[in-house]
């Protein structure tokens, strides 16, 4: 399990990252807390020519609350941090929740929240509960500049996204919830930090703001927009559990994800 | 000193981090070793095209550079068994490969990544030939062991019940923190063979190699640094040590194999892999009068040396604490195009318990008789006890277990709801320790301290603590004027090894017998040279006095002592999603006298979190193709801390009459009762439906609605 050759570069910048993705092409691989990617390499599964290190770009780690009150979370922030921040504990609860169940105190204290979301593993937390959140991914490349993307446009499939050879995911944003907004995440692993076989973000605020995101029903976060209307409407929570877990073909991964459900809208946190 | 719950003084050290595992070790000029495995689970090897120079290689060396240098694995026969030795594992592929990983090349380089980007450049052309992953479907017996004892036929016309069930436990793996490893070296001017092997002793990797190498053991040094665990599977040598060894004696360098994850996942030998099908026969007051088992053993394409045994294990004890005279057993080792087996934590022993107990609890229900009282008529009392399969039970009281796991499970069992089934399970258990031999040898030091050298080596147990305890009671001296010395052939009195909850009844009882006879001789000295010895030895006195250093040196052997126990499982299944919670696990050991009850309390902790993996979420899971789907961490589903239980530990302690400290063994008895009384929780809330497991949420959701549907609407 070690990784095949390869050439390795620092960036000390997002401008210098930049410029080595888009020189590496499609042989260049852009390393962030290296949770999966290192053990990919290992496995030499994936053999990048070149690893581009972000580690060292200040600039890309932090969290922020500008003033329109979003939340802006730079794509090389810590998991731990995302789990300690009070701010996010307070007005966007669902993400610590969320975070709480990606991997183990060692790897959060690791791996990233952009690495994370680039890696777009199906089973992986953090994507579903910024789908609920209606988060915008904020991507850059040297030669194309910057865009902005929603969950829908980001998750291309598992492990796919619709990011270019040299694209950088730099940061997610994530809207003001409204006052009064209650948030939960509930999902299954079969042992604790392992991925979700299932799982439920929600979103409810008064005023008729309703979101429902589901881990394990696709191959990449996917929206109930049934339930969503549903819960919307005020529909009692069974309903609303049925209407999530409908469309699932499997019918145990159905029974998890309307049980799931029922569970997150009984544990709403304002 | 002995009874007394000591933390562990070797823990100081580890937590220091002043440990030496086989990894931190390293040798001046040492190149490192890589394994070019078979990607098909079996195959005709038409060639093996080397590359002829890559960065940094020393050398690819395959099974023809070997040639007769190397003989194939010695195989244990198991008294009365019949076994296929010819199909010991080779240390190399030699013209076939018969499952995924095997070792077919080795490639030595500067480094493990040198040599990891050279195997990519051996070609070797495969013939693919057919797989065969299911013992049902072998084409080929290894092993086989059968026992009749009374008139079976007999017993089952005459009874009231005949009671069936067929159960099925998959492979696991053992997944030691430390993976598996060797450095070999040669030194040619005084032909020795130093080989550091990451290994749960030094006596069996020394016989092993010394059979491989066709070398006199003489020649062979094995020396155990740190072990990160091992728990069964690094008894027997890998095969890739004996490839090492080889090639260091070959190339005359220092070879190092520091295995990694992939690889012990993948080729590390595995536990349990069997199936059975019992009948049990009961006359009309649920009075077992005869057993008849059938077991199926999924032994993998060869025999590693040990392969046989946890099968044969597994049938010796399958009448379990029951006082059942009359039985037919049978067990079966098939070939399979998997990794072979071996000893992991019960060794057959939670195959056994689990088996039986499921039967048991299936003879409660139809026979309509309470599951504890059908036990309690039918345990076993009396010892010695000589059981249908040939073993002789030295002692043990299982229904003072019983009687305590039962008080100690309280009365609280929840009924089931609309959200949750429930259901409790009680399992009894006996299982084999003790046997053969170990030795220590003790030596008085100027200023009243001693060494010993025990033959016995730790990978985890706590022997530094505990032994010091045992010679500190001999002696009549404090902890810390003794120092252990494990885990170098050179210097090791002879022994045979640590496993099978050993070593405390035969390792420990010889660190007894050596300091009671370094006594004896401290107390002829005294007399000789006019030291007052009424009391406690003046130690400092008489290492002063005497002439040449006191020593001392003892061998114990005995039969095999049987410990036993009784646990008690609460679960509940979440009828929407099939999830299973284990509430409370209940565990009651008898592992005679105790010398340290914290390090058991430990070690049945231990045992009863890997037989809880076995039912959460643990298995070594295959495709038809014999390729395993569960190769890493991401797919084997290992516990963590936070999926453990609360778990209740009481104890029993029936002193074993055969050796000087009543011990018997602590290892295993976690792993053998918790698998089965889980099991049986679980049936019992799934109404008597049998799973096999592990248990996940899918089985038991479907399971659950496969009830409902055959008891109609509600």
């Amino acid at each position: 399990m070690k990784p095949a050759p390869f050439a390795y570069a620092a960036a000390q910048s997002v401008d210098e990252a930049l410029a080595l993705l888009s020189e590496g092409g499609e042989e260049a691989r852009p390393l962030a807390g290296g949770q999966s990617l290192v053990p990919m390499l290992n496995f030499r599964l994936a053999r990048p020519a070149l690893l581009v290190d972000l580690n060292p770009v200040d600039e890309l780690a932090g969290i922020a609350v500008p003033e329109d009150q979003s939340l802006r979370i730079g794509a090389m922030t810590r998991q731990a941090s995302l789990l300690r921040s009070a701010v996010v504990g307070r007005r966007w609860p669902l993400l610590t929740q969320a975070v709480a169940h990606v991997g183990h105190a060692a790897t959060r204290s690791r791996g990233t929240i952009g690495g994370s979301v680039a890696h777009a593993d199906p089973k992986a937390e953090l994507p579903v509960a910024l789908t609920a959140l209606d988060a915008r991914f904020r991507v850059r490349s040297r030669e194309r500049g910057a865009r902005t993307l929603a969950a829908a446009e980001f998750f291309a499939g598992p492990f796919t996204t619709a990011l270019r050879d040299d694209e950088l995911l730099v940061a997610i944003e994530v809207p003001a919830p409204p006052r009064h907004t209650r948030m939960a995440f509930a999902e299954y692993a079969r042992t604790h930090g392992d991925f979700a076989v299932a799982g439920v973000a929600v979103v409810v605020a008064p005023g008729g703001h309703a979101a429902l995101a589901l881990l394990g029903a696709d191959a990449v976060p996917v929206r109930a927009h049934a339930a969503e209307r549903a819960l919307r409407d005020g529909a009692a929570a069974p309903e609303v559990a049925r209407l999530a877990a409908a469309g699932v073909a499997d019918d145990h991964r159905r029974a998890l994800i309307s049980a799931l459900t029922e569970r997150a809208l009984r544990t709403l946190s304002s | 000193m002995i009874g007394a719950s000591l933390r562990r003084r070797e823990d100081a050290r580890m937590l220091r981090g002043e440990t030496r595992y086989l990894d931190d070790i390293s040798e001046a000029g040492m190149a490192h070793a890589a394994f070019v495995r078979s990607p098909f689970a079996h195959a005709a090897i038409e060639s093996i095209s080397v590359p002829e120079a890559a960065e940094g290689l020393v050398a690819v060396i395959t099974a023809a550079d070997l040639g007769d240098a190397v003989r194939p694995f010695p195989v244990m026969e198991p008294r009365g068994a019949e076994v296929a030795t010819a199909e010991a594992h080779p240390v190399l592929a030699t013209g076939q490969v018969r499952y995924v990983g095997q070792p077919v090349a080795l490639v030595i380089a500067h480094s493990r990544a040198l040599a990891e980007d050279a195997a990519e450049l051996v070609e070797v052309e495969y013939e693919p030939r057919p797989v065969v992953t299911s013992p049902r479907d072998s084409d080929l017996t290894l092993m086989r062991w059968h026992r009749r004892a009374g008139d079976v036929e007999a017993a089952f016309a005459a009874a009231a019940h005949v009671v069936t069930g067929r159960y099925a436990l998959p492979r696991l793996v053992a997944a030691p923190m430390e993976p598996r490893g060797c450095i070999a070296s040669h030194d040619a001017a005084a032909d020795l063979l130093t080989v550091f092997c990451s290994a749960q002793d030094t006596h069996r990797p020394l016989e092993h190699l010394a059979h491989i190498l066709d070398r006199p053991p003489s020649a062979i040094r094995v020396i155990v640094p740190d072990v990160g665990g091992a728990f069964g599977s690094k008894g027997v040598i890998a095969p890739e040590v004996a490839a090492v060894a080889a090639a260091a004696l070959r190339l005359g360098i220092g070879v190092k194999w520091a295995e990694d994850r992939l690889e012990n996942l993948v080729t590390g030998s595995q536990g349990r892999g069997i199936e059975g099908e019992l009948e049990l026969a009961l006359d009309d007051e649920g009075r077992m009068l005869g057993l008849r088992a059938r077991l199926r053993s999924d032994l993998g394409g060869y025999l590693l040396t040990t392969t046989p045994l946890p099968p044969h294990t597994a049938a010796t004890l399958i009448a379990g604490c029951y006082d059942i005279g009359v039985a037919d057993v049978e067990v079966v080792g098939a070939r399979t195009h998997k990794v072979p087996i071996g000893p992991y934590r019960g060794a057959g022993r939670p195959d056994a318990a689990y088996m039986l107990e499921s039967l048991v609890d299936e003879a409660a229900r139809q026979t309509g008789i309470d599951r504890v009282t059908l036990r309690r008529r039918n345990l076993i009392r009396t010892f010695p006890h000589t059981t249908p399969t040939g073993l002789e039970y030295d002692s043990g009281d299982f229904e003072r277990c019983l009687d305590l796991a039962l008080e100690l499970a309280g009365d609280e069992a929840q009924a089931s709801d609309a959200g949750h089934a429930r259901g409790t399970g009680i399992a009894v258990y006996v299982e084999r320790a003790g046997g053969a031999f170990e030795s220590a040898a003790i030596e008085l030091l100027p200023g009243g301290r001693f060494t010993i050298a025990s033959s016995s080596s730790p990978h985890g147990q706590g022997h530094d603590t505990t032994w010091a305890q045992i010679a500190a009671d001999r002696l009549g001296v404090e902890l810390d004027a003794i120092e252990l010395r494990f885990g170098d052939s050179a210097g090791a009195p002879p022994g045979v090894g640590t496993f099978g909850s050993r070593s405390v009844a035969m390792a420990g009882s010889a660190v007894a017998l050596a300091a009671e006879q370094l006594v004896e001789r401290g107390r002829e000295l005294a007399a000789e040279v006019g030291i007052d010895a009424d009391d406690a030895l003046n130690w400092t006195a008489l290492a002063q006095a005497a002439d040449a250093p006191l020593r001392a040196e003892a061998t114990f052997r005995s039969a095999n002592v049987f410990s036993s126990g009784a646990y008690a499982a609460g679960v509940r299944i979440d009828r929407a999603t099939g999830v299973l919670t284990v509430e409370r696990l209940v565990a009651v050991d008898d592992a005679g006298t105790l010398i340290n009850p914290l390090l058991v309390h430990g070690q049945v902790i231990g045992g009863a979190v890997q037989a809880l993996g076995q039912c959460l979420s643990e298995e070594a899971v295959y495709d038809e193709d014999g390729q395993m789907r569960s190769g890493s961490f991401l797919e084997y589903g290992l516990l963590t801390a936070a999926d453990i239980p609360p778990i209740v530990t009481g104890e029993v302690q029936t002193p074993s009459p055969l050796n000087p400290l009543g011990a018997k063994g602590a290892g295993e008895g976690g792993a053998v009762g918790a698998l089965a009384a889980v099991a049986n929780a679980v049936t019992d809330a799934l109404g008597g439906k049998y799973v096999s497991p592990p248990f996940t949420a899918e089985k038991l959701w479907r399971a659950l609605r496969e009830v409902d549907e055959a008891a109609g609407p509600r």
